[in-house]
């Protein structure tokens, strides 16, 4: 293996470094994925809920299995909740058309969601033109990069280099290479991550879909906001086949302010007399944590490829985060499928020069990714705002507990109650109509 | 429903590595680090306050990389396990 050359490196074994290396072997490539953990995924958590067509687009099989999906549900139905310490108020909607294929959504638990998509890699590269040259190879940590004066070579892991036409840096969040390629600086500001932790609680299949009212494999995505004692962030709770996911994603800047242990706010969250009855008859069966992008553009890089490489998925900080819902893995496999279409080109050309893979950002900034991330980015900042994790929540269910009030007292009307709970809650009507603006513009 | 972070960690598979992954200067954290943030930002409770001086074990870290981007000290020196080490999640 270390004798050959590659056409493309592939690091990381996640959702973006599998659509890489899958398009790459579709496309005759010779290739070598290198993955650090026992299998591709071992080592990846996300919350997680993996929206819209690409992955599907990439890996058609993913749809071809109707009895036993490498996804765990598919999301038919959507709920925001707006908590307090002992109130929730929820938008809930369900839609037929989620239920159908492409499918909207799907949950996803990554160790085994990725080992599908690694094995998918796997049978690509057997139907390829290098079933002997190629490879998924696990268990390697990648130190370092190999460079040949500005162009990078190769990679380095412990005594080992692998040389390659060009390398596509897929290896997550926590981007030491990324950082040493020089895509970016040293250091990332706390504002512009946050972490996610989670746990995954079993029940009995039967009565986790009573539980959700769920019916053979649909499922439900549940996004909170105020239940996270002030700290910037949010809950999720997603339903997988016999499982649900369960946690908080909590900005890290502000964790560090407000001095609040992270597994302390899970507790909480867990408590709420919304939740505590959801996690009845259950089990907990495994806890993670993983940093996360907040899908601010600033922790992006300026140019997404340098001579021999290229950056994808969450190492280059590709997310979307608008509080309705948190795009990130479909981002990841665009862009791992967009970097991998740039060095098919760049093959043909036999030019992996930066000009030559510049293409690969052309191309991303007419997808989504890029689309959605730049126009969007209002929306980071008004998610930011604390107002919207702590004063909206409590002013939502202050209006509605009066609005279902009956207390043997004469009734307000509506327009009262809404008006005197504005009153209570120190928000101006100056910064009422700022807000809705703002939303309505942003989100 | 509130549990330990002892057994929480109880369900990651840990194949713990001699050579600690993470260094940490906790020079830096004891003298004079406003927040000593990562005793409350880590999930594994790795970092502790004992005596009043930061203490640090990498054998229950779940490698989500917080403390690597919480410290604004320079106190931190991230990466992870060496090859074969480390955890692996069933569900991820």
């Amino acid at each position: 293996m270390e004798d050959e050359k590659f056409d493309c490196i592939i690091v990381g074994g996640g959702v973006a470094g599998c659509a890489a290396a899958y398009t790459l072997a579709k496309n005759n490539c010779k290739i070598l994925l290198v993955e650090k953990g026992e299998w591709t995924g071992s080592k990846n958590v996300s919350g997680g809920v993996l929206w819209g067509p690409t992955a599907s687009e990439i890996f058609p099989a993913l749809l071809d299995e109707t009895e036993d999906p490498p996804f765990e549900r598919y999301v038919d139905r959507r709920r925001l909740s707006f908590m307090t310490d002992d109130a929730s108020f929820s938008i809930d909607y369900k839609n037929q058309d989620f239920a159908k294929r492409p499918y909207n959504g799907v949950s996803v638990l990554r160790s085994k969601f990725d080992k599908w998509l690694g094995e998918q890699v796997e049978q690509a590269i057997s139907e390829s033109d290098y079933p002997e040259d190629s490879f998924v190879a696990t268990e390697i940590v990648v130190d370092d990069l190999v460079f040949e004066g500005e162009k990078i070579v190769g990679i380095k892991a412990g005594e080992d280099e692998f040389l390659a036409d060009c390398v596509i840096i897929a290896e997550g969040i926590n981007n030491l290479l990324t950082r040493k390629a020089g895509f970016l600086e040293q250091t990332t500001d706390a504002h512009l991550v946050a972490t996610g932790i989670k746990e995954v609680w079993q029940f009995d299949q039967d009565l986790l879909e009573a539980k959700f009212q769920l019916d053979g494999l649909s499922g439900m995505s549940n996004e909170f906001v105020g239940c996270t004692q002030g700290v910037e962030g949010g809950g999720f709770l997603y339903t997988n086949r016999d499982t649900i996911s369960i946690g908080l994603v909590l900005g890290i800047a502000s964790l560090r302010d407000h001095g609040k242990a992270v597994y302390d706010l899970l507790d909480h969250f867990k408590e709420h007399p919304s939740i505590a009855p959801i996690l009845k008859g259950g089990k907990m069966i495994e806890y993670s944590a993983h940093v996360v992008p907040v899908g601010d553009i600033r922790a992006v890089p300026k140019k997404l490829y340098k001579p021999g490489a290229m950056v994808v998925g969450d190492s280059a900080g590709l997310l979307m985060n608008t509080g309705k819902s948190i795009e990130g893995m479909n981002m990841a496999m665009e862009s791992g499928r967009q970097a991998a279409l740039a060095v098919v080109e760049a093959k043909k050309k036999a030019d992996f020069s930066a000009n030559s893979l510049s293409c690969y950002q052309d191309k991303l900034a007419e997808t989504f990714v890029l689309q959605d991330m730049h126009n969007f980015q209002g929306a980071v900042r008004f998610i930011h705002n604390e107002d919207m994790f702590t004063t909206y929540p409590q002013l939502i269910n202050d209006i509605m507990k009066q609005v279902f009030l009956v207390d043997g007292s004469p009734k307000k009307k509506t327009r009262d109650i809404v008006k005197d709970c504005i009153d209570d809650s120190g928000i101006s009507y100056y910064e009422l109509m700022k807000t809705a603006i703002s939303g309505g513009l942003y989100l | 429903m509130s549990i330990s972070v002892k057994d929480r960690l109880i369900t990651v598979k840990n194949n713990i590595s001699k050579k600690p992954h993470i260094l940490v200067d906790t020079e830096i954290c004891d003298s004079g680090c406003p927040h000593q943030c990562t005793t409350n930002v880590c999930p594994a409770k790795c970092y502790e306050i004992i005596d009043g001086k930061m203490r640090f074990q990498y054998e229950d870290c779940i490698e989500c990389g917080t403390c690597y981007y919480a410290c604004d000290q320079g106190a931190v020196s991230w990466s992870y396990p060496e090859s074969g080490h480390g955890i692996s999640f069933k569900q991820g």
